[in-house]
């Protein structure tokens, strides 16, 4: 059986600096993926890859039958990759409403012709974006859906972290990245968000993978976590052999050191 | 029998591999392909015509060369504010008009009383100061009544404003100074021509290119060395760290317009030295030009700025001739906007970092 | 109160009143009256300047009538003590107008009113002094009495400049006007009653406005939707009816205001929904105009001899030519847009200041003249038939720009709340989430640009079919610029702001002839003003706002939602 995602031997240079270095990986259907690192390691830069955001120097990519290398981002949404970003970014000036709405924008197909027109096909696709906003939007319980009306950029921190989940769950994906979702958290709202992302596999069917610093949250959630240092992959495994890794404690030991000396 | 309706899957797939095409990649080429094939083809019918002499190319080249002189001196204006700013001072053509087209009455009171023609090295020297004055006290306060109110705000605003600013400068001098063309009086020793290295050249030209690299090496010396300069760069940086360094970020904001500004004016003298007229709306080509030039050199560089400056003149002088005579164009002059403009969209196009600029942001 | 304070907006009013006497508005806009035999526009436009500046400064002071006294004083010896200078310098034998052209004779008979240079720059200090002190007064009055004494102010200087429409359309109603216009402005008497009546009107509406908002919270939704489309209905037969109630030379007007709504439409697709500052729009205008021309004239190149015959009998018309002008416009729009539109914001707006140009400057030139008609431009644009419906009537293209506007307005109104306008203002917004969210940020852009250049060249084709004739001259830089400042005026992606836009910087401009020369200085004061006071222009879009607004606390948005206006 095939992976859902598989990347094999993608590389990215920015200039004297390798970001990403061959790294192989895959996340399989109905997988949590955690990947882990110290700042600077590549983990946002491999999901930039991923995503179409970044072409990469070398490397394959492919994704549900799909070589993904050379596809813009809008085209790897279509066909089932998502994301939020490690600085939220909502459109703050859209209501929560429409921020969810606009990540329908690829399951639908409404053009000029049917705007202007109000066509039964468009006023069908507006009620569905509508009903699938809302969904994804109450899938946050109690959170979201009193505030719909309301600015993005009104919310509190947790909830945009939460609607930029909600937006990404609009575009109906089958793989989920999310980078650094428990940034900011206190620690109450950290469990609740270890329960969401088992939530959104178990009830969604996503693929998760996610880009974590907090270890309890890698711990409580991955299948399976991969550490990369220096744009390498240094480690996969559960989350005790790859904690256990000599590699990996000395990635973060070796950086830990290094900010003391500072 | 018909073949079976292809799978969702498959569908998709199809679409992807139509869309997978670099319609974007295709179009340039294209389009680079036709401009080289066009400039070339023009080029050699044109040098078969054998309409022009070598003699001809000097002096187109030479011209070139001194207009270029001007433009970059304008463009370092652009640069600077651009590289700390991060906005188009798009009213930076009407900084350059204000200055000399008020040294413009000063000229004309030189003129009318001798004091220009029996004193022109003095002259030229007062000249100089009145345009770089005025120019300088422009920018100032424009950067001090339009822009400094929208720091920080989205992108587009500083440069609508600009725009406005533009359009208010040239409208309020032509309130002041008129709308005709006026003559500048002619400096009776900068008449005539000089022979350098065996090269015929009007003496305003040689004067106007030594003058623009005496002016750019100062600047460059300005910036390089002094406390001024090296808080210049270091606002470009980053404002918020500069400011936590002791750095007055307003008053090396202005420092960067008022430099700017007194290169305008010094260029709108050397400016006139070239073409001897004056009118309300003589920054506006210049400017784009310089604008041209700063981009061309890539933006926020001075050395490019100067480059791009010499490059886009002397494309200007020679290119109409070179690339249109041959094709049998009447009056290849008239098409040298177009030939600043061309190479401003191209230059956009291909090369939005300029050939010394870095390359544009990361995204993401 | 401090003294000081007053100082530097004592000194900005008097520098603002030189200012514009230097740049020779204050003479110009003296050859009109506002009130005949008292006061002309330029000296209203400079109590203008010193009560803005009094105002302002007095409201920011605790004793305000003091503050409001010493602004207005100081503003007035300022301009005073300047104009006294220039007599001076005159009477010295300079040549003040070899340098500054509008310091002139007539200028420094205003400043002075008519009087000896002394008597007269007492008279400007009593006069700026007074003008501080109404201001003073004003600040300390309660709000509804304020806002009914600025309303009445406001709206006698309103029908005061709009004597040419008013005067004529009364006129055409058979009602009388000598008792309120005579010779281009108001009578004193009919100051009198308009002051009068336009502080009474106000004073009402606002005493009944607690009421009407209850009777409007109470209205059930059905109700207040029978009321919205009765108004919009109301609102359209008015605009249907107007150009045989006003006349001919104010349809002319019309005609232009309207065409000057369908270019800002189209712009503001451009800039207002996708968010592209498009500063080289006048090229679909020019395409638009010049496609029109080359395929209805019979002298355009593309009429062979032997055709000629059935090119005067108008073998194309402008209504088949029509659909394939907007086809052209649309597929060089898009062939601009796609090799730049990926190009940030700024760099965008150069890129297409400069395609404009190369359209103006390929126009004019020898090389295309063949075809385009270089300097002289192509002439002899037939009228379309039928011939009962003649376009250069202007009572009659306005319908046809009114008609077309109205659609373009629709088209807007529709696309905005759409797929389609949520993907252009996420995009607006945020590029690279957008395209994380699965929109074609290419595609849309090229969408709005496509659409922006289809309307623009609607635009031209009704330029060319209502003069007649086009020259290279018409399509400068000047009307990209125009349109911008219309929809900014307005509020950049507002439906009502365009159309409010292009009635004040296009309409109110053809009305007072006064105005011409100063036009771009104004609209470049505007685009700086409006940048730095109100982004969101004057009838803001909603969302735009909160883009624009995004970062400053929320009481800094009230603030300017309940500022003067």
């Amino acid at each position: 059986m095939s992976h859902l995602l598989e990347l094999e031997g993608v590389s990215k240079r920015f200039g004297g600096v390798q970001a990403v270095d061959s790294v192989d990986f895959f996340a399989d259907p109905g997988e949590i993926v955690g990947v882990i690192g110290p700042n600077g390691a590549g983990k946002t830069t491999l999901f930039n890859i991923v995503t179409g955001f970044y072409s990469p120097d070398a490397g394959k990519i492919n994704f549900d039958g799909h070589n993904l290398v050379g596809l813009k981002p809008n085209q790897i949404t279509r066909v089932g990759i998502s994301r939020t970003f490690q600085s939220v970014r909502l459109f703050a000036a859209m209501t929560v409403l429409e921020n969810a709405m606009v990540g329908q924008h690829t399951r639908t197909k409404a053009g000029i012709y049917g705007a202007l027109f109000n066509t039964r096909r468009t006023v069908n696709e507006e009620q569905k974006v509508h009903t699938s906003a809302i969904e994804s939007l109450s899938f946050f319980g109690e959170r979201l859906t009193p505030r719909i009306n309301s600015l993005a950029s009104e919310l509190a921190y947790a909830d945009r972290r939460r609607l930029e989940i909600a937006r990404a769950m609009a575009t109906e994906p089958q793989l989920l990245l999310l980078d650094e979702p428990a940034a900011g958290m206190n620690p109450a709202e950290k469990e609740g968000l270890i329960e969401l992302i088992g939530r959104l596999r178990d009830e969604k069917g996503y693929a998760i993978v996610l880009i974590e610093h907090d270890m309890p949250v890698i711990k409580g959630v991955s299948d399976r976590v991969v550490a990369l240092d220096y744009g390498k992959k240094i480690a996969e495994g559960s989350y005790d052999e790859v904690a256990a890794d000599p590699q990996v404690i000395a990635a973060y030991l070796g950086k830990a050191g290094s900010e003391e000396q500072q | 029998m018909s073949a079976p309706a292809p799978a969702p899957a498959e569908q998709s797939s199809r679409r992807l591999r139509f869309e997978r095409i670099p319609m974007r990649r295709i179009i340039l080429i294209v389009l680079s392909v036709s401009i080289i094939y066009g400039v070339v083809a023009g080029s050699t019918a044109t040098l078969r015509t054998g309409v022009f002499t070598a003699e001809d190319w000097q002096s187109l080249f030479i011209n070139g060369l001194a207009r270029g002189s001007v433009y970059a001196l304008i463009a370092i204006g652009y640069t600077l504010v651009y590289g700390i700013l991060f906005m188009i001072n798009f009213a930076h053509g009407e900084v350059f008009m204000a200055g000399v087209y008020t040294a413009y009455f000063v000229a004309v009171a030189f003129a009318g009383n001798g004091f220009l023609n029996s004193n022109p090295l003095l002259s030229i020297a007062i000249l100089l100061l009145v345009s770089m004055a005025v120019s300088v006290f422009i920018a100032v306060l424009l950067e001090r009544l339009a822009y400094r109110p929208l720091r920080g705000a989205p992108r587009l605003v500083p440069l609508i404003t600009a725009i406005g600013a533009s359009f208010f400068l040239q409208y309020t001098f032509r309130g002041f100074y008129g709308a005709n063309v006026r003559a500048y009086p002619t400096i009776e020793i900068l008449q005539g021509k000089w022979t350098i290295f065996g090269i015929q050249m009007l003496k305003t030209q040689a004067i106007v290119i030594v003058a623009a690299l005496f002016l750019w090496f100062l600047l460059y010396l300005f910036v390089a060395r002094t406390k001024t300069g090296r808080s210049m760069r270091a606002v470009g940086e980053d404002r918020e760290i500069a400011s936590l360094m002791g750095i007055n970020v307003d008053r090396t904001i202005v420092a960067t317009f008022a430099i700017g500004g007194a290169l305008a004016g010094a260029a709108g003298i050397l400016y006139v030295f070239l073409f001897n007229q004056v009118i309300f709306t003589m920054g506006f080509l210049p400017g784009i030009k310089a604008f041209t030039a700063a981009v061309l050199g890539g933006i926020g560089s001075i050395t490019g700025a100067a480059m791009g400056g010499l490059i886009l003149g002397i494309l200007e002088a020679v290119g109409p001739n070179l690339f249109l005579t041959g094709a049998e164009v009447p009056s290849p002059n008239q098409l040298q906007p177009v030939i600043a403009f061309g190479i401003l969209v191209l230059v956009l196009i291909f090369l939005p970092g300029g050939f010394l600029g870095a390359s544009e942001e990361k995204r993401a | 109160m401090n003294l000081r304070s007053a100082l530097k907006p004592g000194f900005v009013g008097g520098i603002v009143v030189v200012y514009l006497s230097a740049i020779g508005m204050v003479e110009r806009f003296q050859d009109r009256n506002v009130i005949t035999g008292l006061v002309g526009l330029g000296v209203v436009l400079m109590l203008v300047a010193f009560a803005i500046t009094s105002y302002t400064a007095a409201r920011k002071s605790d004793s305000s009538l003091l503050t409001g006294v010493a602004v207005g004083f100081i503003s007035g010896a300022f301009v005073a003590i300047v104009t006294m200078g220039f007599e001076g310098l005159i009477n010295a034998g300079l040549d003040v107008r070899g340098m500054f052209v509008s310091i002139t004779p007539g200028l420094l008979e205003t400043l002075e009113f008519g009087l000896n240079p002394v008597v007269g720059a007492f008279m400007m200090v009593v006069a700026s002094t007074a003008v501080g002190a109404v201001s003073g007064v004003l600040v300390g009055l309660e709000y509804h009495l304020r806002s009914a004494v600025v309303f009445a102010i406001g709206i006698t200087l309103l029908m005061s400049l709009g004597e040419p429409i008013l005067r004529v359309t009364l006129g055409n109603l058979q009602i009388p006007t000598g008792w309120l216009y005579e010779l281009g402005g108001l009578t004193i008497a009919g100051t009198i009653i308009v002051l009068a009546l336009a502080f009474g009107l106000r004073w009402w509406w606002m005493s009944r406005a607690d009421t009407r908002r209850e009777a409007a919270a109470q209205m059930p939704e059905a109700t207040r939707r029978t009321w919205g489309r009765a108004s919009l209905m109301a609102a359209i037969v008015a605009l249907v009816a107007l150009p045989w109630i006003v006349g001919p030379f104010v349809s002319d007007v019309l005609g232009t205001v309207g065409l000057y709504v369908l270019l800002g439409l189209g712009l503001n697709i451009v800039v207002g929904y996708a968010g592209l500052l498009d500063l080289g729009y006048v090229a679909f205008f020019a395409v638009g105009a010049y496609a029109a021309a080359i395929f209805t004239s019979p002298a355009s190149f593309l009429v062979t001899e032997e055709g000629q015959q059935f090119a005067e009998a108008g073998f194309t018309n402008l209504w088949v030519a029509l659909p394939f002008v907007v086809i052209i416009a649309v597929v060089i729009g898009a062939a601009i847009g796609a090799p730049v539109l990926r190009l940030r914001g700024d760099y965008l707006a150069i890129v297409t200041l400069g395609f404009g140009e190369i359209i103006r400057t390929l126009v004019l030139s020898d090389w295309l003249s063949p075809y385009l008609g270089g300097a002289q431009g192509l002439t002899r644009v037939p009228a379309a038939p039928p011939s009962s419906f003649d376009l250069r009537n202007p009572q009659h293209i306005y319908y046809l720009i009114l008609a077309f506007s109205l659609i373009a307005a629709y088209i807007s109104y529709r696309l905005v709340d759409s797929r389609v306008g949520r993907a252009w203002a996420a995009m607006r917004e945020d590029e690279d989430v957008a395209e994380a969210m699965g929109i074609s940020v290419v595609r849309y852009k090229l969408l709005a640009f496509a659409m922006g250049a289809g309307v623009g060249s609607l635009g031209g084709v009704f330029f060319a079919a209502k003069i007649g004739s086009i020259f290279p001259n018409s399509f400068g830089l000047q009307v990209s610029i125009n349109v911008l400042a219309v929809i900014i005026l307005g509020g950049i992606g507002s439906i009502p702001g365009v159309i409010v836009g292009a009635a004040a910087l296009v309409g109110l401009p053809e009305l007072l002839r006064e105005f011409g020369e100063f036009r771009l200085l104004i609209y470049g004061a505007i685009l700086i003003a409006i940048m730095i006071f109100r982004p969101e222009g004057l009838l803001p879009n909603k969302r735009r706002q909160r883009e624009l607004h995004e970062g400053q606390d929320l009481a800094a948005v009230d603030l300017t939602k309940e500022g003067p206006s």
